[in-house]
């Protein structure tokens, strides 16, 4: 049994941990592809990182980013599943229109949303916004909007995807329990509350997860968007990484990156996992 | 047991297959791979060319992106893999303190070119490099918007500025610029260093100590960029632009929506392509004080030999063939340029008419890929800061120290292979 694991293993083991293992080693090193012998550098690349402004703008945008990601998307997702789980007569057709951008790629999305978003005088948005009287904006030239009009695409894009894993658990909680509530004379909120939220918690701890760890690898939206920019206002860490080590060749510097990615990843991942545990511990 | 020594027998089959297929791909003799980050289509009348001069060499032109070439090139040369000939620009000099490019001086065809077009590509007096053609970017702008209102192109910086504010009164966008790309506000803020401290003879030597580490772009070229950044103030450059894509802007001038536009000679063909009756003209960037001004622009790609080449020989006889009248105009025809060779010249026709004073004077310079060992970093680091300076959340003083901080890294990253 241990053998028909064994192909899956070996792959497993030279495409992600061996070289997960390799960044690690590298990000201590000077290695670069002007130095292609590296030698041992200590925390100089963590210190560098540190003290770099635009890599920290980058880290700090990637956290803001997968946080209002989260819980943006996941405040609609169980708000359309809740409503489109009663009997309603076009519910079916509903679930397939916010469910349809999930199957584009982000790419596609992106750059579709680039020409909708652009200032440009065919910018679709604009041309709305005028009609209605409306100043235009400059959605992805604004470095306090750009990264946020990212963004509003990402949740368009994926919120009918969570929207349909909410439904699938909703679908699962019994009938009975709701009936016993409005006998006992809770109101629509107080259902909600203390009955559909708390039973959501399976689809909920694999949404938020999902949408959190999403958030903070984000760039192909970006890459499509707004290529970081203007000047660095939308740069994220995966965009930063991606940039600093394949167009600039600083490969241990990105390695450093990458190991402080991982890093922001497992403790943020650690810490929506600790507070899923104890709202699950809360409701058994 | 049978299962695993059937696995791992597959596996052994793998690499040796592996194996085999990189032993079998090394280029036999006479076969050259060619490195570029021009597109193949902007060289076809010369590759045809040397395919006629040079019959028994079977060339392979491999395009890549210019956001990854030095890398890309970089990592295949360090592991062995790299091409025979290599089509590069503003890395030339970093891959040649690297010991990565043949020294070409003592070969017989460099002495056709002109010294300034080799200068670019040496490294303590040893050419590394031959240039191909030159580049150049000014100010296209379309002739029948500047005549139906009374308009003519500007001797002087405040002449520019006033001209923004007519064509704006009367209605026109008076400049359009694809500013989601670095390089635009990065190109139009160094034409204007150009006019106001390269100009200027004292500042002969700033480059060379700013890529030693010995002076900064923050101190030196902050009174041309802060002069340059009125632009911004006067409202010719807006923040609207930062989200127009260089294709936005090219399809905004070409249709007629906008008056001018920062571009070069590669984008002609398409403004034709959109508008053939586009009346088009260009001017340098204009002084402060109304003499001739500058354009952007220098020694554009060069060709280079890897200095493992397992086809050396070759690869000279492309170099030798390139250094040819006829060569020369096979790369003009697919690409207008001016070309290094001595006493060669070429007439621009109509539409560069304009700078004309400024090709006689040779006022095209760029100092990232003239000068500077780490351009390309150093100019998107500068690039993008300007992007911040458009949308006002930056100064310019920050943006050139932004500038000199990338030099600062990537010397630090290449002192230690010196």
């Amino acid at each position: 049994m241990l053998l028909m694991a064994l192909p899956a293993f070996i792959g497993f083991m030279t495409f992600f941990i061996t070289p997960a293992v390799m960044s690690f080693g590298y990000s201590v090193t000077n290695w670069s592809v002007y130095r292609p012998e590296p030698s041992y550098v200590g925390l100089k690349n963590f210190q560098t990182l540190f003290s770099d402004a635009q890599a920290l703008a980058a880290i700090e945008h990637s956290i803001r980013y997968a946080l209002i990601m989260t819980v943006v998307q996941n405040t609609l997702a169980i708000f359309l599943a809740v409503l489109l789980n009663k009997k309603l007569m076009m519910a079916n057709v509903l679930k397939t229109i916010f469910f349809l951008p999930a199957v584009l790629s982000i790419l596609v999305v992106g750059y579709l949303f680039k020409f909708i978003m652009t200032s440009a005088p065919s910018g679709m948005l604009n041309s709305a916004i005028g009609a209605f009287g409306g100043a235009p904006v400059n959605w992805l030239g604004d470095p306090n909007l750009a990264l946020y009009s990212v963004l509003a695409t990402q949740v368009w894009q994926w919120t009918g995807w969570a929207m349909v894993i909410y439904i699938a658990n909703l679908k699962s909680i019994d009938a009975s329990l709701y009936e016993a509530a409005r006998i006992d004379g809770a109101g629509p909120m107080q259902v909600f509350g203390r009955v559909t939220l708390p039973l959501l918690y399976p689809a909920t701890s694999f949404n938020v997860l999902m949408s959190l760890i999403g958030g903070l690898k984000m760039f192909d939206a970006v890459y499509a968007m707004t290529r970081g920019g203007p000047g660095y206002a939308s740069e994220t860490i995966m965009t930063t990484m991606i940039s600093t080590g394949f167009k600039a060749g600083r490969n241990a510097y990105a390695c450093a990156f990458a190991v402080v990615f991982f890093v922001v990843v497992f403790t943020m991942s650690k810490a929506v996992t600790f507070v899923l545990n104890k709202w699950e511990a809360a409701i058994t | 047991m049978k299962k695993t020594v059937l696995i791992c027998g597959f596996l052994i089959l793998v690499l040796l297959c592996g194996n085999l297929v990189a032993a079998t791909s090394a280029l036999p003799g006479g076969v050259l791979r060619w490195m570029a980050y021009n597109t193949r289509s902007t060289r076809v009348t010369y590759l045809a060319h040397l395919a006629e001069e040079l019959p028994d060499i079977h060339m392979q032109y491999d395009h890549v992106p210019v956001d990854h070439f030095t890398v890309t090139l970089s990592v295949q040369l360090l592991s062995g893999k790299g091409p025979d000939l290599i089509e590069g620009g503003g890395e030339t000099r970093l891959l040649a303190s690297m010991d990565r490019l043949l020294d070409l001086t003592d070969e017989p065809f460099l002495g056709q070119y002109r010294y300034a077009g080799l200068a670019p590509f040496s490294v303590d007096g040893r050419v590394y490099a031959v240039p191909l053609q030159s580049w150049f970017e000014g100010i296209y702008y379309n002739k029948a918007i500047f005549a139906e209102h009374g308009l003519a192109p500007p001797a002087t910086f405040d002449e520019w500025i006033e001209l923004h504010k007519k064509l704006r009164e009367a209605g026109v966008k008076p400049q359009t610029m694809g500013a989601q790309s670095w390089a635009s506000l990065m190109k139009q803020s160094i034409g204007i260093v150009n006019n106001e401290f390269y100009a200027r003879p004292e500042n002969a030597g700033f480059d060379a100590a700013f890529d030693r580490g010995e002076a900064k772009l923050a101190e030196a070229w902050l009174p041309a960029v802060t002069l340059w950044s009125r632009m911004i103030d006067e409202g010719c450059l807006t923040p609207d632009m930062l989200d127009y894509s260089d294709e936005q802007a090219l399809m905004e001038f070409a249709s007629g929506e906008a008056a001018m536009w920062e571009s070069g000679p590669w984008s002609i063909g398409e403004i034709l392509r959109i508008n053939p009756h586009i009346q088009l003209g260009m001017f340098p960037f204009p002084t402060v004080e109304g003499s001739t001004g500058w354009l952007v622009g220098g020694p554009g790609s060069a060709l280079s030999i890897n200095v493992d080449s397992p086809n050396m020989e070759a690869a000279l006889r492309v170099l030798e063939a390139t250094a040819t009248q006829e060569a020369q105009l096979a790369l003009i025809a697919d690409n207008m340029g001016e070309p290094y060779l001595e006493g060669m010249q070429v007439d621009f026709g109509p539409v560069y008419a304009g700078c004309a004073d400024a090709f006689a004077l040779e006022q095209v310079y760029a100092p990232w890929t003239a000068a500077w060992t780490f351009g390309n970093p150093i100019v998107e680091a500068y690039g993008k800061a300007l992007q911040e300076v458009l949308a006002g959340s930056k100064t310019v003083e920050e943006a050139l120290a932004e500038a000199d901080a990338v030099n600062a890294h990537m010397r630090a990253a290449l002192e230690a292979i010196e």
